[in-house]
Formats: structure tokens, sequence, C-alpha cells
């Protein structure tokens, strides 16, 4: 079992895997422990979002990608 | 409560038709809640300056009032001052003093604000408000105006307030003073280090009636002259033109701001200062020279200190410095305190002037010190039931003031009084407490703007 993702160490490029199964790659931290910025990689239940670029709140960060 | 609700402002408690004021305004708790709300909601207050944010991002935690609020430029550059709360539970969104950043985050619930105040991020936004949350009605509260005038920011919560400029009326030229260059040239002052705040055990209006333009208090500060804190090392400031000026209580009536000032004979520059420090002495005489080739007449008018009303001093001889008397409730005051130099000043001269600024003001400041001391002690003597049922004296140089003051061919607008003579008025005083009691008794800023009806009477 793996603990909480520390998101104030993650660097731009860095990859991450929401907690829906999405995974998205960081393009912006503002380092606040609570949000990231990043773009879809992929989306299975919202494949639209793919490309986009949202806010990714701490909590739906699942793990670090590969 | 020793105040009976229906005696009124003016005609009781500030009673300037015989110089008397009750302290009753200055500690009674009642009286500090409704000044939160018909002063300080209402008014234009000084929250920082523009020098404090230079980069895109940046920001300054400051205050209006009670108000916690952030300065912040935001990615297109754009200035802003907002309330420094989430609208989701109240949070602050910044604890910090200063810094930064591309969002303020609020730590309680995960409610995130762009630079330009908008709500950017809410957590669960899809999942628990099912993306019907309507994030352009919740962003930060801004204030309704804002003015950037030569690099200092102001702001009103009122979007009734005038315009900053009328708000200042003939006062503009002393605060010039503060924000100019030595040399004349506009909007040349930038903010020296970062911004002291201290706490003091007394309410707002004792320092801001101090800086209104209190000569009286001088011998206050007889150690601080004895032991010889000034640039050249005697008494407290080199200022050899007061020798030679005139000096005044220059007091708008209308606007509630007051100072002292000091105006040169026609044709003189000030005599020299700075002599211990050659680099800084020879950087003033240039200014001098050169501040009399812009402006001409209008070099001869020397600042002082004064108060912008409510709650900003200036001061902008020696030291050249702001300062902002926050309220804390009845009994406390916050004080901050911002140094100027000239921008394009050389590193040397910046130096020297810190130091002497830090030696004379501030908490740690000679002279500063002197003055909290007084302000503790009469506000902790003034609470009690007894000290509250006697009011304070502001009778000296009532009705001495004209309208019409003149001094060698340059005209000086507003109420004044020559002290060149007499020493000391308390004219400052009753300008700042009678446009006080206008703010408690006014319903808004039609009755405030008492200009604008004056003007309209004329017409």
């Amino acid at each position: 079992m793996t603990g909480p993702v520390n998101v104030r160490d993650l660097a731009p490029g860095t990859s991450i895997v929401l907690v829906d199964g999405a995974e998205a790659e960081i393009v912006d931290n503002p380092r606040d422990g609570i949000w990231l910025f990043a773009r879809y990689l992929s989306s299975p239940s919202d494949p639209s979002l793919v490309g986009q670029e949202e806010m990714i709140f701490a909590q739906n960060v699942a793990a670090v990608g590969r | 409560m020793a105040m009976k609700a229906t005696r009124g402002y003016r005609s009781g408690l500030v009673d300037l038709r015989v110089g008397e004021i009750s302290r009753e305004i200055f500690v009674n708790e009642d009286i500090y809640a409704e000044e939160q709300e018909r002063l300080f909601a209402r008014a234009w207050l000084h929250v920082g300056h523009e020098s404090q944010i230079p980069k895109p991002g940046d920001y300054f935690v400051s205050s209006m009032g009670e108000e916690s609020v952030i300065l912040c430029r935001d990615r297109a550059n754009r200035i802003h001052v907002f309330l420094n709360s989430c609208r989701h539970r109240g949070m602050k969104v910044c604890r910090y003093d200063e810094g930064s950043t591309t969002v303020f985050t609020c730590p309680y619930h995960g409610w995130s604000y762009g630079t330009d105040g908008r709500l950017v991020g809410v957590p669960y936004f899809r999942e628990a408000y099912h993306s019907r949350l309507d994030k352009e009605k919740w962003g930060l509260v801004e204030v309704a105006q804002l003015c950037n005038y030569k690099g200092s920011i102001w702001a009103t919560w009122d979007p009734a307030a005038p315009p900053f400029a009328e708000y200042l009326g003939d006062f503009t030229r002393y605060l010039d003073l503060q924000l100019d260059g030595w040399d004349g040239r506009e909007g040349q002052a930038e903010v020296l280090g970062g911004v002291q705040k201290w706490l003091v055990p007394c309410n707002w209006k004792f320092p801001s009636e101090n800086f209104s333009g209190d000569t009286y208090h001088n011998i206050s500060h007889r150690s601080v002259d004895l032991a010889g804190i000034g640039p050249s090392g005697a008494s407290r400031r080199d200022l050899g033109e007061r020798d030679a000026s005139r000096k005044l209580h220059v007091c708008i009536p209308d606007r509630g701001h007051q100072t002292i000032h000091y105006v040169l004979p026609a044709g003189q520059l000030p005599p020299p200062a700075y002599l211990n420090a050659p680099i800084v002495a020879e950087y003033f005489r240039h200014c001098e020279e050169e501040r009399q080739r812009r402006r001409g007449e209008e070099a001869r008018l020397i600042g002082a200190p004064g108060e912008i009303f409510p709650n900003t001093a200036l001061l902008s001889r020696q030291p050249r410095t702001m300062a902002v008397w926050h309220p804390r409730g009845p009994h406390q005051t916050e004080c901050w305190r911002w140094f100027f130099v000239d921008r394009e000043a050389p590193s040397e001269v910046k130096q020297f002037l810190r130091d002497y600024y830090i030696r004379y003001s501030g908490p740690a400041g000679m002279t500063e010190q002197d003055d909290m001391e007084n302000w503790n002690y009469a506000h902790a003597a003034s609470r009690g039931t007894i000290a509250r049922r006697y009011p304070y004296n502001y009778d000296q140089g009532r009705g001495t003031a004209v309208t019409d003051y003149t001094y060698q061919g340059l005209s000086v607008p507003g109420e004044v009084i020559d002290l060149t003579e007499v020493q000391s008025s308390e004219q400052p005083m009753r300008n700042f407490y009678r446009r006080w009691a206008e703010f408690m008794e006014a319903d808004d800023w039609s009755q405030l703007a008492t200009w604008r009806h004056q003007r309209k009477a004329a017409e």
C-alpha cells in the first residue's frame, strides 16, 4: 500500500495517475500542496478531457505515473 | 456605556466650538465598532506601493481597517486589492506577508483563486458540485475602487466615494512631496527594504492626531535631541531650512487632511545638510538645485509630518517615511511604516538613509519610541470610569486660522496658521476630528462630499 503523494515535490513533466484511473502530465506546480496544473494524457471515464489542461486537486492524485 | 446614543458626535462628543473632545471616542467599544462601518469601509485607505510588487504574481498582504487584504499584480500586470478571505468559509487565502504566486489557495477546503481574483480551483467540482457552481460569481471580493497615485496604492470599499484625486483635494501637493524625487521629478520614490510593523496599546487616533501636526509635544523628544541622532550628529534632523522658513499648520477643512509645512523665502535654497557624509550631502545639494530648476516657486515648499484622513501619516522630509495606523480593537493599533528613497539615488545614499531612518522611526527608532510611550499611557489613563468624564482640551489657536495665506508671492491653500511666532496650534487636530465626526454622522458620500454642495451652491 502506498501513502499519499506529496504533490509539492512533483516537477513539471512528471506524469501522475488520478483516483479515477486517468493519467496526466504536470505543466506547473504552485507548490501549495493542494493543486497541480496538469494536462490529461488519458481519461477512461471522460475521454473528452484528453489534451485539456486542468487544475488537479491533491486528493485526486493516486500515484506518480511512469 | 457612558455615551448616550442620542447625544450625537459633533454636538456632543466632538465639540469644536469650545475645543473639547470626549475621551469616549478613544476608548468606547461601540464607537470603535461604528468606526469600522462608517469610516474604514468608506474612506480611501493606503494599501502599499507598487515597488513592493514589481513582477506579475507578486503580492503584499496589507490591511484596510481591520480587514486583511491582498495587494497583488496579476499575470496581465494589472494591480488588484482583494479581501483576504475565502468565499467558501472565510479562511485567509494568503497567510504570508509577501511573495510571488500563481494562485492563492485556501488551506481549509482548497478553493483556489488566480492573481486576478477569479475562482479557478474547486475540489470535487465535478463530483460534489456536479459542475454547477458558478465560479464567476465566487471570486475573491475586490475593492470598489483602486488608485495608483505615483506608485502608492490606495483603495476604498465604497463605490460611491469620490475619485482619489478629488478625495485628496488641495492636499495633493503634500503627497507629491512624499512620492516625487528629491530633485523634483515625478513619482521617483521606492520603498527601501521591508515594512516595519509593531503593536502599540492605544487607540489608532492617538498616532493619527499626533502626525496631523502636533508640534506641541516636542518636549517629549528632548532626550533624542540631546543624544543627537540627526544625520550630521546633532539634534534629530538636519533641517536648517527651518530657521529661514515660515512654519505653518495647513489644514484642508472639507477633506480632513492636515500637515506641518515650511515655506522658504523666495529665491532661497535649503542650507546644506548631511555634512558628516560628503556623498550624501552632495546628492541632496544637487537634488535641491534640480528641484528648484524644475519646480520654480513650488520648490520653496518643504514637507513635514502630516496626515491623510483617516490613518495614513506622511513624513516627506526627514526621515522620509509613510505610516498607516491600523485599528486592532479600540485599545490597540498596529503601526506599519514604509521607508522611502529616490529609486535612482546612489547605493551609499540609500544605505546612509536606511541607518538614519531606523535610528529615528519604527519600533526601534528613538523618536518613535518617545511617541509610543505617550500614546500608550495616555490611552491607558483615559479608560477608567472617572477619567472618561473629563474631555481632552483642543483649544490651542482656536479661531486664528486664515484662508488666504500668502508668503512672498506663494499662496498656500486651506486653513493656515503661521506657527513661526506662536510655535504651536491644535488646528490640525480640530480639522481631523471635525472630519471624523462628519464621517460618523453622514449616511453616505452624498453628504460627505461637502465641497460638491458648496460648488453647486456657488453655481
